[in-house]
């Protein structure tokens, strides 16, 4: 009885301790601040200060500039540049991403069977995703190059003319898309399998009582339960398309001229060629904008599409 | 107090698992650490610097040199050094001495070397008020290289004019039956096409009197139509395929080699192209031509200035080390070391390099010598649209008169800076 | 129906195969290329008739990879320490209480992620400078700290919204249990499911990272693998052989550490994608 009672009292105690406490305490903001701090100096304030820099004429390393107002975006939206390299950027974004989920879907498909070659062919798909991009630009390069590459091996081989596909501007951004595609594909495989076995094996039996072909079984079961790793897949993959920069630059570095510059590299390329570090701030704006709204967008389509599957 | 013991406790322990790893390493106590980074982009070349740098360490024990050479990426990155006020003790100011890299560096003027200098150096690096910007190390003649075996065999003459100098290359492809490139472009670095445009600006719009625009190019009133000429004969060259298929995915290391498997006839690479080629195979033998008049009556020039130069940052902690190495270096055994090893005449008057180009030099004794086109005459920063105007032409996506559009575009923004 | 379902795995075994050979092809070339001595310009597919390990030996004391091992490793590791330690706790703090401040925070994590790094670098790089971290192995490790900080702490908020019941912590908060030590006591040691996706997927990504450390490591002494790696490229550009190898030698570790622990790898992932 005694001691029930001191024990009460203590633990009143605590709790009007803890209460006058709460209002610092609710946030637990300490345990963030390290973050906060780390991402405000590393990111944000370099990003803000970029913007800053959009509204100058700097050259990107003078001491002196001067605030020249919004002359560096008009001088964007007339630039046939940047809409070149919008383009390029789209399409490393958009194209590698639709490759990479559907070929990704594919493999995911083909492994969820219990064949005796899964673990190996699963290893071999995913191997390029732990090696570095700018390696991998490089071994590619290797493949395409016009001088003693593999590809041109197997053309002289059959008595063809070596092509040069590296310095093509109608073809080179393809090898790009391809080549990115190739290095993570196995992500996407790998978020697949996982949502594929946590389909529970019940749906299928049903389908199979209703008689169901294995095309209507994908898209009426398969399909809809996958949606949570179809939506984490594209924004990984878009996000990750449209900020494409190590490849690029092991490839083609770009060239030949603009021809499959990508908004980083590009950026990049005003910077520290060009002299032009209040445009490249402008392009940066622009970037950061068209990755915000195309993966918002993507987000909230397939979010949607998860509620109502 | 808890939570307060808490967070010390988490950031000291984060601050330990950086600190662990803080320390960049070499170098032990007592020791002046002097950064350095120079343009030194091929082999041999990077080779003499590091072996000197080896050299002089060896004698200053207590100065420890680290040594890089970021060769494509220098400007990049020597301009985001700028930006950071975080120069290097030692850089190469690569013919913006006097003008990008000014503000910067540190008056070298009253240093013993001074008086020993090239005259035809002195005007190059130092500005009006006296100021000695750098130490040249060598110097640049440039021209177009060719492979003299090749040429000897075919019995082609060294042309003595741009037209010559075409019709030498349709010779080149035509007897060697389409084998031989007649003129390399290592493409994949644009400032092959920049070394292209560079280079022939100066007999179309400079050394001819009748076609002289000095004045219109630094005034601000240069008609650019005047340069589409260069970008004409470029595709030009590129349409009858006496340029490397290749010539927008070529690495210019890759120059040499051709070169000594006989696969090349002529480059725009100079200096010490000769005496790598010879090394990689003893049977051929480089020559070099100065640049051949483009209009009638005008005479050939070498494209000269400093090559690779040193200055010591102004903000430099160690200035008296910096110019410790650079008094070290313009000693006149070890300048002739360094023009040897570079294959460049050095910028000193008492020095006696032997070079491998020496009787090419003395051939064409008297050329006049101009200084490279965009140092001189156009703003800085005009050197990557130069080469990237280029590299857009071959691939097709620029016409000869965009290309110069482009260019008038740029030289008007970078002027108004 | 026993042999027609037999025929078929056979027939998607083959396909397995030629996907999996498909996927072979960069590694196989880079293995004949590494192989061949210089100025052996025979195809690509085939291997040479001779042995020799000599390209490998140069391409390691040419491009000082022991030293760029040394270096990419320590930045590595001390990043994913850090990114654990800090994504963990800012993650449990903006998971479990829903103020005001927090959820704002967590939106600015979030927007975080889709800004390019590139767009910040030259402001990033002049800080760098005046905080005299320039060619320090703490600016690689801080750079990729925040860098991969957002994705991080979204990941360890998903996981504990859905699967660390409030319970726990409520029983061991009436024990008196201080945050701190509820966190490290009874909440850390539930995370580590998503603590393995996290080091794996930021130790892949920082051990390859290249946009950041050619700026900020120039000093040979501190410069990591994709770094010495690309400046070798540039000045052996003619000697593919030799790059070859040395490529080959740089992405061994990741591939072996891969290859052993390829079921944490795997399994991480699928397990970061279901629940984050």
């Amino acid at each position: 009885m005694v001691q029930t009672l001191t024990k009460g009292s203590v633990r009143a105690k605590t709790e009007s301790k803890r209460k006058r406490k709460k209002r610092g305490d609710s946030s637990l903001w300490w345990m963030y601040l390290p973050s906060v701090l780390i991402v405000f100096l590393f990111i944000i304030f370099p990003f803000l200060d970029g913007i800053r820099i959009s509204f100058t004429n700097w050259n990107g390393f003078s001491q002196a500039y001067d605030y020249i107002g919004f002359d560096q975006y008009k001088r964007m939206f007339a630039d046939p540049d940047t809409w070149l390299v919008v383009k390029n950027t789209l399409l490393y974004g958009i194209g590698s991403t639709i490759l990479q989920n559907i070929i990704g879907l594919g493999y995911a498909l083909l492994l969820n069977h219990h064949l005796k070659v899964r673990t190996l062919t699963r290893t071999i798909i995913y191997l390029p995703v732990i090696i570095s991009p700018l390696i991998m630009g490089y071994i590619w390069y290797f493949f395409f190059a016009y001088n003693g590459g593999a590809l041109n091996d197997i053309f002289i081989l059959f008595g063809m003319e070596p092509i040069n596909v590296l310095s093509d501007p109608a073809v080179n951004p393809y090898i790009i898309v391809f080549v990115n595609t190739f290095q993570f594909v196995g992500i996407a495989m790998i978020i697949y399998l996982a949502g594929l076995q946590s389909i529970s094996k019940d749906y299928y039996e049903a389908a199979n009582i209703d008689g169901a072909s294995a095309w209507q079984k994908f898209k009426a079961v398969t399909l809809p339960l996958l949606m949570p790793s179809i939506t984490i897949n594209i924004v990984l993959n878009i996000i990750g398309g449209l900020k494409l920069f190590d490849v690029i630059v092991a490839l083609t570095n770009g060239g030949p001229g603009n021809a499959s510059q990508s908004m980083s590299t590009f950026m990049y390329n005003l910077y520290f060629a060009r002299q032009d570090a209040g445009y490249a701030a402008t392009q940066g704006v622009l970037m950061a904008l068209i990755i915000l709204i195309i993966s918002m967008s993507a987000l909230i389509y397939f979010k949607r599409k998860e509620v109502e599957a | 107090m808890k939570k307060t013991i808490g967070i010390s406790v988490l950031s000291i322990s984060a601050m330990m698992a950086i600190a662990g790893c803080g320390g960049s390493g070499s170098g032990g106590e007592g020791q002046v650490k002097l950064t350095l980074m120079s343009t030194a982009t091929t082999k041999a070349d990077q080779d003499i610097f590091k072996e000197i740098v080896k050299d002089f360490e060896k004698e200053n024990p207590d100065i420890d040199i680290e040594d890089s050479y970021p060769s494509d990426g220098y400007e990049d990155l020597a301009r985001v050094k700028m930006a950071a006020n975080d120069l290097p003790d030692l850089f190469d100011t690569h013919g913006w001495a006097t003008s990008r890299y000014s503000e910067y560096t540190e008056d070298l003027s009253s240093m013993d070397w001074a008086s020993r200098l090239d005259p035809a150096m002195e005007p190059i690096l130092t500005d009006e008020d006296g100021k000695l910007h750098a130490y040249p190390i060598n110097q640049a003649l440039d021209g177009v290289s060719y492979n003299k075996t090749l040429l000897d065999e075919y019995g082609i003459e060294v042309p003595a004019t741009f037209d010559e100098f075409i019709a030498a290359l349709e010779e080149v492809k035509e007897k060697s039956n389409g084998e031989v490139v007649p003129l390399w472009l290592g493409g994949a670095d644009k400032s092959q096409f920049g070394q292209y445009f560079d280079q022939f600006a100066t007999p179309l719009l400079i050394t001819d009197e009748e076609n002289s625009y000095e004045e219109e190019l630094l005034d601000g009133s240069f008609d650019w139509s005047n340069y589409t000429y260069l970008a004409e004969k470029l595709k030009e060259m590129n349409d009858k395929e006496l340029l490397n298929k290749d010539v927008l995915t070529a690495q210019v290391t890759m120059g040499p080699e051709l070169l000594a498997q006989n696969k090349v006839a002529f480059v725009m690479l100079n200096g010490s192209v000769g005496r790598e080629v010879t090394g990689l195979n003893p049977d051929v033998q480089m020559g070099t031509m100065p640049v051949p008049p483009i209009h009638e009556g005008d005479s050939p020039s070498w494209i000269g200035g400093e090559r690779h130069t040193l200055a010591v940052a102004n903000n430099s902690e160690y200035k008296e080390e910096a110019k410790q190495f650079i008094e070290y270096i313009a000693q006149p055994e070890v300048a002739k070391k360094f023009a040897e090893g570079t294959s460049l005449p050095d910028a000193l008057t008492d020095v006696e390099a032997d070079n491998y180009f020496a009787e090419f030099y003395k051939q064409y004794e008297g050329t006049q010598i101009q200084p490279y086109f965009d140092r001189l005459y156009l703003p800085s920063g005009m050197w990557d649209p130069m080469g990237a105007t280029g590299q857009e032409l071959v691939a097709g996506t620029l016409t000869p008169e965009q290309v110069s559009d482009k260019m008038s575009q740029e030289y008007t923004r970078l002027r108004s800076e | 129906m026993n042999r027609q379902s037999s025929s078929k795995k056979w027939l998607l075994t083959g396909l397995a195969l030629v996907i999996t050979a498909f996927h072979l092809i960069p590694f196989y070339i880079l293995l004949t290329n590494s192989l061949k001595q210089m100025g052996d310009f025979t195809s690509k597919w085939s291997f040479p008739d001779y042995f020799n390990l000599e390209n490998f030996a140069l391409a390691w004391e040419q491009a000082g990879l022991a030293n760029a091992f040394t270096n990419t490793a320590i930045i590595t590791f001390s990043a994913a320490v850090l990114l654990i330690l800090f994504g963990s706790m800012a993650a449990y703090a903006l998971a479990r209480r829903t103020t005001k401040l927090n959820k704002f925070v967590y939106i600015l994590f979030v927007g975080v992620m889709v800004i390019p790094p590139l767009t910040a670098l030259v402001p990033l790089y002049r800080l760098v400078v005046n905080f005299g971290l320039m060619n320090t192995h703490i600016v690689a490790v801080l750079n990729n700290v925040a860098a991969f900080l957002p994705l991080t702490i979204f990941l360890y908020a998903g996981f504990i919204r859905s699967t660390i019941p409030k319970e726990l912590e409520e029983a061991a908060k009436i024990d008196g249990a201080s945050t701190l030590k509820i966190f490290f006591k009874i909440i850390f040691p539930l995370l580590k499911p998503i603590t393995a996706t996290v080091l794996i997927i930021s130790s892949v990504y920082i051990w390859n990272d290249y946009q950041f450390a050619i700026f900020f490591l120039q000093d040979s002494s501190v410069q990591t693998l994709t770094v010495v790696l690309a400046s070798f490229f540039g000045q052996n550009g003619s000697q593919l052989n030799l790059v070859a190898a040395a490529a080959l030698l740089a992405s061994l570790p990741m591939i072996i550490v891969f290859l052993f622990l390829q079921r944490f790898f795997i399994e991480g992932l699928a397990a970061g994608s279901v629940k984050g």
